[in-house]
This record gives structure tokens, sequence and C-alpha cells, in this order.
């Protein structure tokens, strides 16, 4: 076993791939000499070469447009964008090229590429830098979208990802990037993709959460259970596609639902996600499904940011609120 | 952590020479207290705490010539991230410091730590449980929820009815509007039969006339009236009945009623039969027992309380005597003519007619022989006493007159069996023939 962070889990996942697989580069800006701008790639060019790990031009349209057709001729790139917010530009190939092949094509290509970018607040950056934007892939019909929230997952989805034919887009939660280890095994594994999971089960109440919520809503609960709920918490691990069985399932055994995400409010994935339960489970609701986000407004530059993000009392004070309702 | 960084102080600025350095490690430090003050080429300036707390380390002494960013200060003020007054990229924060302490690679691990253009990321080496695809705290399922859709669940509320005990009739069982309101009709139908029962017999066939004198049951004859009603229909009773020869007792009580009248002191049958009762129930312990319905238990009491029945002019009463196992005859004698009397002045505390184990009733006071006693609930048994008197009985071949007494005892059959009640009823029957025996115990 190692012990990895999250960021070190994704270059562990990252090497044994490319160890395994001559098809997978891996490219982006300052991605080879410098190893990324996390540090993600790191070692990758000097074990790999410049051939299968490179820098590119600060162009986002063209770093996942070559990907693309890298991926239709028979590479696997896996694409580093510096920040999720950086992804504009290249958005409209992700969207109106990436997700489309295997349609477009009735089936003759595909495009297994995986393209990875940084997201979410709580760093103290500055604009562009700090955006949670899941649901504007997880909206687009042909996209898969990932986000972990432990080194474990990372590289289990990673490996995942990488092996996926079609495109998935790799959210990584930058805020918890090296802010715990976890033991990770040594080869490669393989978490599913789709595949929600139930980090802790519990009879009053289901929360989800993902990415760097994850540990907030921990310690959330941890607070709340000592007033005597017991509370059933998932980890959604896959935006898209969401694994409605898992989340119907287990609202139906407690009866209330809460989505807490760093993503803005209206029109956020929690949105979708209460939609689910009223689909599934609205027999069973006995409070309102609640979303616990982050206002609907630009994410505010370092000196404000703590009024922007819900933390655990934040998160705790809402639960509640259901628990009682 | 507050990292005080030497920042830009005027355009353009990036150096300058510490002047005075007002902060001392372990101080404490107020926010707008002057840290230290600056000299550089364009300008002297006095830099003031952003934060209050202890200063945890000072970086510069006087005379040090200092960079746009460098880290002078260390703060604790208390926050649980490291904050900064300004934001570098590659810097030397507190964060890596500790990993440095590890023994990594230093240069590297300054690289990374805030290895980003932008932002600080949290760094900790804390290490979170392990996980693997199968792993779950797993917690029993808890039990299966009721079907009911929102409205029906506030509707269910606003009627005050248990959705949760409700069976639906809708799809899969699910609980309909009309499932709640129906419920919440049976329950306010039951609610209304029982605030009428009384006006509809007040309003029965015969009214009130000269032939009839409808009276309303009083609190009392209706605490009776139901106590009976509870006793009779859960309890099956069982009844033993027998007559004792007590002619010794008359015998003894004749000769030692004049004697205790001079000191005051009343001596009746009746406590010297609960005397005999007491002993008896402590040979036989079941007859001083009670059933829990509830748990299934029987409850079988160490310690004797003998409830009597009062003719009460408000109706039967039944107080009760504590402790008869620890009382002389005369204590008890003594204590029954108390309790009667204030039984009759209505005196009597509310823990003086509870608690009873085993209770006696004396309608021989009204000549009657045998009867059938309902049982004070819940209590195992009760003891109906006749009137004593004189019958030709058989003694040795020989009819001889003799003192008989009629004893009735009803019995809970659900734990008494016949056989223990004879065996009580024989040991009472020998105490009470034997008057030295009973005196003696």
């Amino acid at each position: 076993m190692l012990v990895l962070n999250l960021i070190e889990a994704i270059t562990d996942a990252l090497d044994v791939e490319m160890g395994l697989d001559d098809s997978i580069v891996v490219f982006g800006e300052d991605v080879g000499f410098e190893g990324g701008v996390f540090r993600a790639t790191k070692g990758l060019q000097k074990k790999y070469g410049e051939k299968r790990c490179f820098d590119t031009v600060l162009a986002e349209a063209s770093i996942i447009g070559s990907g693309i057709g890298m991926a239709i001729n028979g590479l696997k790139p896996v694409v580093e964008l510096q920040f999720s917010g950086f992804m504009f530009p290249g958005y409209n190939q992700i969207v109106t090229h990436a997700a489309r092949m295997r349609n477009r094509s009735r089936g003759a290509y595909t495009v297994p590429m995986v393209i990875r970018m940084p997201y979410g607040a709580g760093v103290r950056a500055l604009e562009h830098h700090s955006e949670s934007l899941e649901v504007l892939f997880a909206h687009i019909a042909g996209l898969k979208v990932v986000i972990p929230s432990t080194p474990y997952d990372a590289k289990g989805l990673m490996i995942a990802a990488i092996r996926d034919p079609d495109p998935v887009i790799f959210l990584e939660p930058k805020r918890i990037y090296r802010a715990f280890k976890q033991e990770v095994p040594e080869d490669d594994y393989v978490i599913p993709i789709g595949k929600a999971k139930i980090l802790k089960e519990g009879n009053d109440l289901t929360v989800v959460s993902w990415g760097a919520m994850v540990r907030d809503v921990q310690n959330a609960i941890a607070i709340i259970e000592k007033e005597g709920f017991s509370i059933e918490h998932i980890d959604l691990r896959t935006i898209s596609p969401i694994d409605r069985e898992t989340i119907i399932e287990s609202v139906k055994k407690t009866g209330r639902f809460v989505v807490v995400h760093e993503a803005a409010q209206s029109f956020g994935p929690g949105a979708e996600l209460i939609t689910i339960v009223n689909e599934g489970a609205f027999l069973y609701l006995e409070a309102p499904p609640t979303r616990i986000a982050s206002p609907d407004i630009i994410v505010p530059l370092p000196k404000g940011e703590h009024h922007y993000l819900v933390n655990k009392n934040t998160i705790k004070d809402e639960l509640e609120k259901v628990l009682k309702y | 952590m507050f990292n005080v960084k030497f920042a830009d102080i005027g355009e353009g600025i990036h150096e300058g020479v510490v002047f005075k350095m007002h902060a001392i490690e372990g101080d404490k430090i107020e926010e707008s207290e002057v840290l230290f003050s600056v000299e550089t080429d364009k300008v002297t300036a006095d830099i003031t705490s952003p934060v209050s707390g202890e200063i945890l380390k000072v970086n510069a002494k006087e005379g040090d010539e200092i960079f746009v960013g460098d880290t002078i200060i260390v703060i604790e003020d208390g926050s649980s991230e490291i904050l900064s007054n300004m934001q570098m990229d590659g810097e030397e924060t507190p964060s890596n410091t500790p990993m440095k302490a590890e023994g990594v690679e230093a240069e590297s691990e300054k690289e990374e730590g805030g290895a980003s253009v932008v932002g600080e990321i949290e760094v900790s080496s804390e290490l979170i449980k392990s996980s693997d695809e199968s792993h779950c705290e797993i917690l029993n399922a808890s039990t299966k929820k009721i079907l009911a859709t929102p409205v029906a669940r506030k509707l269910a509320k606003d009627l005050g009815v248990d959705i949760q005990k409700l069976k639906g009739s809708g799809p899969a069982g699910r609980i309909m509007k009309a499932d709640i309101h129906a419920a919440s009709k049976e329950m306010s139908e039951v609610a209304k039969i029982e605030k009428t029962k009384e006006p509809v017999r007040k309003a029965s066939i015969v009214k009130s006339n000269e032939e009839v004198i409808r009276i309303p049951m009083s609190m009392i004859r209706k605490a009776i009236s139901e106590n009976m009603v509870k006793s009779k229909f859960t309890i099956p009773h069982t009844v033993v009945m027998d007559e004792v020869d007590v002619t010794d007792l008359v015998a003894f009580r004749d000769g030692a009623k004049e004697m205790l009248l001079e000191e005051g002191h009343k001596l009746t049958y009746l406590s010297l039969i609960i005397k005999g009762v007491t002993i008896a129930l402590k040979k036989h312990e079941i007859l001083n027992s009670s059933l829990d319905e509830e748990k299934q238990e029987i409850v079988i009491k160490k310690f004797v309380n003998i409830g009597i029945a009062v003719d009460a002019p408000q109706g039967l009463m039944v107080p009760v005597i504590k402790r008869t196992d620890h009382l002389s005859v005369l204590e008890i004698a003594f204590a029954i003519k108390d309790l009667s009397s204030r039984a009759q002045e209505k005196k009597l505390k509310l823990d003086e007619i509870k608690g009873s184990t085993f209770t006696v009733t004396n309608y021989g006071a009204f000549g009657a022989s045998f009867g059938v006693p309902i049982i004070n609930h819940p209590d195992a048994a009760v003891l109906g006493i006749g009137l004593i008197v004189k019958k030709p009985v058989v003694v040795a071949d020989e009819i001889v007159i003799r003192h008989m007494l009629p004893l009735s005892m009803s019995f809970d059959h659900r734990i008494v069996d016949g056989a223990d009640a004879g065996r009580f009823m024989q040991t009472l029957k020998k105490l009470l023939m034997n008057t030295n025996l009973l005196l003696l115990n």
C-alpha cells in the first residue's frame, strides 16, 4: 500500500496506466517539464519521454481539439486544463465534437479522452479559479463527469476514466489536493463510473455530496449525530450518469434528503438530484428535499471567500431544520 | 495562524530595511499595534498588526534587509487556516515547514506546497480512513416507511391522525386522503360516544317520575363500577368455601375482651382473622401476588397489605392496613377501627386506599354466611368472612355444638390453582382453630 494525498493518487494513476498502455498521452499547459500547475504530472515526462508527456501552447481549444483528433485516431489522451474556469475556449470542442463523435459517426468513432481540470473554491485564488461548473458538462449528452473525494477514489476513478471508450470530464477538488492522505493500492484498480458510494449508513436522513464538500459534510454529521440523529451519507462520485438507484433506495429508507454542493444554487446539480428523489421516492418523503449550495453570485475574491462557501456549521444548521421539519 | 508579510507599501517597492522591531516572540499583540518600522528608499513606515494574537515568530531583526513577500512575523490568531496579508507563489509557509521536518526533500516540497500560480492549498499529512468498494459502516435498516404523499402527511398531521398506524387503501398500500378522513371521522365518533354516554342513559325509556327515581352515578359509584367490571372481566374468579370450628377463638376472645376493654382496646374477630390471613399468606406467597399482564410476569410480594371492605355512606371503600406482617393483633384492631371510622367520614388519604396485596370482606356483619366476593384488582384473592354461628357438628362420632365460621375465598385462577387455594385455606383453618398457634406466630 502507498500512502498518498489526492493529487499524488492522480499522478500514480497516470503513471500506472501509462506503464500498462503505450497509447496513453498526457499533455497540457506546463504539464511536461514542470509537471503541471499543481504537479499532477510530475515526473511523467522524465519517465515516459517528451512524446508521451508534453507541454502545449496556452490555448485550451487547441489542447482539447488536438486531443479529440488523437483519440479518434487510436491514442488515449489525458489532457489537463489548469483550472476549470479556463475551459471556456475549449468548451466548444468538448460540446460540439468530443461529446458528439460517437453519435455523429454512428458508432464508428469514439473519443476515449480524459479532460482533467482542478475546480472549486476555498483556496483564496483570483478570478476564474474557483468555479464549480459540473453542470455545464453534466447537461451535455455524451459526456461523463467524475469527481473524486479521496485519494483511493481518485486513482480508481482516474483509471476507469482512462479506460472508458468515451470522453470523461475529470474534475479535481483542488481544495483537498493535499489536505489529507490515504492508503492507496500500488497496482491498478477500477472504481466504476456511475456508482455512488454509501460512506455511512443511517436511518433519519440521506445526505449526498461530492468532492471537497464530502469532508465538510462528514464534520457536520459528526456534530449532529451527537444529538441522537442517524444520518446516511452518500458520496456521489459520478455527476453524470447519476447513480439514481442508490439515492432513491436510501431516501426510501430515511424519508429525508439533503444535497450539499459547492456549485451555485440555481440550476445547479442539487436541482437534478431533488428531481430524482421526487420521481423515485416521493411517497416516502417526510420533509422537503433540500439543497445546501453556494449563493448565486460570482465567487468572491480571497477577502470575502469565507462568506461564500458553506461550512460544517451552516451545513449542520440546515440538516437540523430538515430533521426537525 | 497569520503570516505578516512585507507587502509593497508604496509604488514599486521591492526591498527595505527593518528600522525598528517592536514585536517580541511570545508577546501578545492587538490589531493595529505597530509590529515594526521599515525604511525603504522612498518612505519610512510603521507596519501594524492586521490581527490580534500571540507572536509566534519574528524572522527579522533591526538592520535586516527584507524583501516584499518575506514573512516577517507569524501570529497565532486562533484561526484554523493559515492566512496572510498577501499571497505569493513558491513561498515558504508554515504549512509546508512541518513536511521538511519529516525529512522530505526540502526543495520539491517547497515547490509543491504552494504549487500553483495562485491561491493557497491546505497541506496536511493527516491520514484518513482506508477505503475499498465494500467498505461501509453497516447499520440495520429501520422500520419500513409508510407510503403517503406530502399532502396526505400534512392532512394527517392537521387532523391529529397517526399516519404510521393507518392501513392504506391506495396503490401498493399507499395511504390516501380518504383513509385519513375515515380514521379522523372514526376518532371523532368514538370521542362523541364517550362524551354522550351519560346523556344517552338519562334519555332512555323510563324518565324519573314518582315510581322511578333516577340518580346520576357519583364519582365513587363510577369508580366502584369500573373496578368491579375490570376485575370480573379480566380475572377468572374461582371460589373455595369452607367452615372453621372457631370455638376456641370465641372462648379466647370472650375472655380477653373484658380485660382489654379496661385498657381501651376493642378486640374484634376481624383483627384475629386478619392476623391468621397474614401468617397464611407468608406461608403461601402465591396468594399474595399479582399478575403483570403487560409483561406476563407473576409479581410475588414479600410484604402483606390487607385491604378491608368498609361500608361507607358514599359506597364501598377499601382502606388498606399496611404491613400487617409487622403488626400485632391489637395494632391490627386499632388500624381497622381507625381506617373504617375515617372511611365513614371521607377522611382517608389516597395512599390509604391503595396498595393492597390481599383483601378481606366481612359480610358476616350483615348475617350472611357464604358469598362470592369480587377480587380487588390486581390482587390474587379476596377472603369473604361470614357470621360465626353455633352449629351442631360431628366431633368424635358425637353431635356437639360448636362455633362455626364460614369462609369464602375468590382467587385468580390464572396464577393460583385450586390446590394452592386449598392449602392456604387449610393453613388458615388450622390457625383459627388453634388460638395459641395464631398468637404465637
